[in-house]
């Protein structure tokens, strides 16, 4: 785990470099996976987008074609890295627990000033759920793209009900990942969230913010307290150090 | 005689090989009766040596045959037609649905007199054009919407129903076959100014005549037979043995990676592509096209593999970590005890 305190300069660790690494390969290759499956379709010259210097070839199908799959080669192996690399070492952190939902809740009330957020693990409950439903927007993309490029090399006559299933699910799974693409980066914008940009920039946030907000991961690193069976409820605030 | 018998001999094969539902066309061409006998890859062959324009018609028997045919395949078009947002492109035929000398969404079939000069030698040939229907067709691989698709037989139909009209099967098309009309289709029920420009319209090979086992309709109306469909690897055998007769030429066979559509012709097609008048809608016939996509197919099969990729080196990953963390805590072991 990369997971610790380092007190003299007032950070917690929360990602080490091959995290950092899934993290960045994952969000810009997904980045350039929008803009040439959006090139993929008949918009660059319509739009006069091919027009803008050194935009010239996303007006060209052939060559949006290999920037997709260049970046595609990139995306489905840091995603299933991802999954093998973090599913044998037991990396549960991300995935959703019992009562996320109505924890997240409460943390969006008290966004809008209603209600106190209560102490969180290193990661908040929405953000687990942002993360489910983030993979299985990636795992369509990923199936459902595998299949078109199968049919593009070796099976243009392939089933047409398997090909209209592949197109619409990765058509529609790219709108969703737009959507929770921007969602993503969004919530980054939200005050109380600020702090966590550096930790996805730098691997580490600082730590009075992470004992003041995260109080349950801090005290599992510091050795405080033993690793719960981690669920959102029942709220563990009489467990907090940073609480008064 | 002896060939016409052996070509009956090959048409009795395919024959054979029929099964209920499956394509039983008939009625064959110049050299016999080859059949389109199962329902697996088809392929037709043209035959520039046989074809003479039909100079006693206005246009031509097979034009007329495929005009007639798709004739209400265009449903009525909006009045006023959208106009696009922002380049303002709008092709509307409908005013000009009698041309029958070019491609247009309302005819899929044009003949191309080309005038030939060979060797101080002069020559007219008479050059059927249509949709060459490739076996790796990037005008449906590549279409967004699946809108356009290749189907086992070899025919590649777009499905007027799901196009948007976005040209871009037109803009891979090595031939630029397919031709739009605005102001039909889904897009007008969508964003019809943002989204879409009409419906693309192409060739399909008389895909639902085929299904119901009968002929494309410009073969069966070809009064001098210069057009044959039939079983792939026969149709291929076929315009092979008559190119090597005639000490002829092919087109087709491995242009665009390879399509189901073989012309034979006396004279070279490099003299004919030279000899060609290109308009809009009138496309050359270079020899040696390249399939384009084939340029991303190496990267294309790195894609397939990268699922593999990923989980080797995050298992390796892992499993390096674990026997890290193993010997680390054997010596904390060892340390404290």
């Amino acid at each position: 785990m990369a997971d610790r305190i380092i007190r003299e300069k007032n950070r917690a660790v929360r990602h080490g470099f091959v995290e950092l690494t899934e993290h960045w390969v994952i969000a810009l290759s997904g980045l350039a996976l929008v803009l040439s499956g959006l090139f993929q379709r008949p918009v660059a010259n319509r739009y006069y987008i091919s027009s803008v210097p050194g935009l010239g070839w996303a007006g060209d199908y052939f060559v949006s074609l290999k920037v997709h799959y260049a970046a595609s080669l990139l995306f489905i192996a840091a995603a299933l890295f991802h999954v093998l690399y973090h599913g044998l070492r037991g990396d549960l952190g991300m995935i959703p627990r019992r009562g996320d939902i109505r924890a997240s809740m409460e943390v969006m009330k008290s966004f809008f000033g209603k209600g106190e957020e209560p102490p969180f693990h290193k990661y908040l409950p929405e953000q687990r759920l942002a993360y489910a439903g983030m993979a299985a927007i990636i795992a369509v993309l990923i199936v459902s793209g595998l299949v078109k490029v199968y049919k593009n090399i070796y099976a243009p006559d392939m089933s047409y009900t398997v090909l209209l299933w592949a197109t619409w699910a990765h058509n529609i799974a790219l709108i969703l990942f737009v959507l929770a693409f921007i969602a993503h980066v969004g919530a980054v914008l939200l005050k109380p969230n600020r702090p966590l940009f550096r930790g996805i920039l730098t691997g580490a946030v600082r730590l009075d913010y992470a004992e003041r907000r995260h109080p349950l991961w801090i005290a599992e690193i510091a050795g405080e307290v033993p690793p719960k069976k981690e669920t959102s409820e029942p709220r563990q605030r009489e467990t907090t150090p940073a609480d008064p | 005689m002896k060939e016409t018998d052996e070509k009956r001999g090959l048409s009795r094969r395919s024959f054979l090989r029929t099964t209920a539902g499956t394509l039983a066309v008939t009625g064959f061409t110049g050299i016999g009766t080859l059949r389109a006998a199962e329902a697996g890859k088809l392929a037709t062959l043209i035959d520039l040596s046989l074809c003479d324009g039909c100079p006693t018609m206005t246009v031509p028997a097979c034009v007329s045959a495929c005009r007639d045919l798709n004739r209400d395949t265009i449903p009525a078009i909006a009045d006023p037609i959208p106009v696009p947002w922002p380049r303002k492109t709008v092709e509307d035929w409908s005013d000009r649905r009698e041309i029958s000398d070019r491609l247009t969404p309302y005819n899929y079939l044009y003949v191309h007199r080309v005038e030939i000069d060979q060797g101080g030698r002069q020559r007219t040939l008479f050059v059927p054009r249509r949709c060459m229907h490739c076996d790796n067709p990037a005008c449906a691989t590549i279409c967004p919407f699946s809108a356009n698709h290749k189907f086992e037989n070899g025919a590649v139909v777009i499905n007027q129903n799901r196009c948007f009209g976005g040209a871009k099967c037109k803009a891979v098309c090595p031939w630029k076959i397919p031709q739009r009309q605005s102001g039909v289709g889904i897009y007008l029920h969508i964003l019809p100014d943002y989204m879409g420009n009409g419906v693309m319209y192409k060739c399909d090979l008389c895909h639902d005549r085929l299904t119901r086992g009968e002929q494309p309709a410009c073969i069966e109306a070809c009064p001098r037979q210069a057009m044959l469909i039939g079983p792939r690897e026969e149709i291929l055998a076929e315009a092979e043995g008559r190119a090597r007769n005639m000490r002829g030429y092919l087109y087709g066979k491995d242009e665009n990676g390879g399509t189901s559509t073989i012309y034979v012709s006396p004279v070279s097609f490099d003299l004919i592509n030279a000899s060609m008048a290109r308009e809009p809608g009138r496309p050359g016939m270079k020899p040696g096209v390249k399939r384009e996509m084939a340029e991303s197919d190496g990267l294309g099969k790195a894609v397939l593999a990268a699922p593999a990729l990923g989980a080797v080196v995050g298992a390796a990953g892992a499993f390096r970590w674990l026997a890290g963390r193993k010997t680390r805590l054997v010596k904390e072991g060892k340390n404290n005890g």
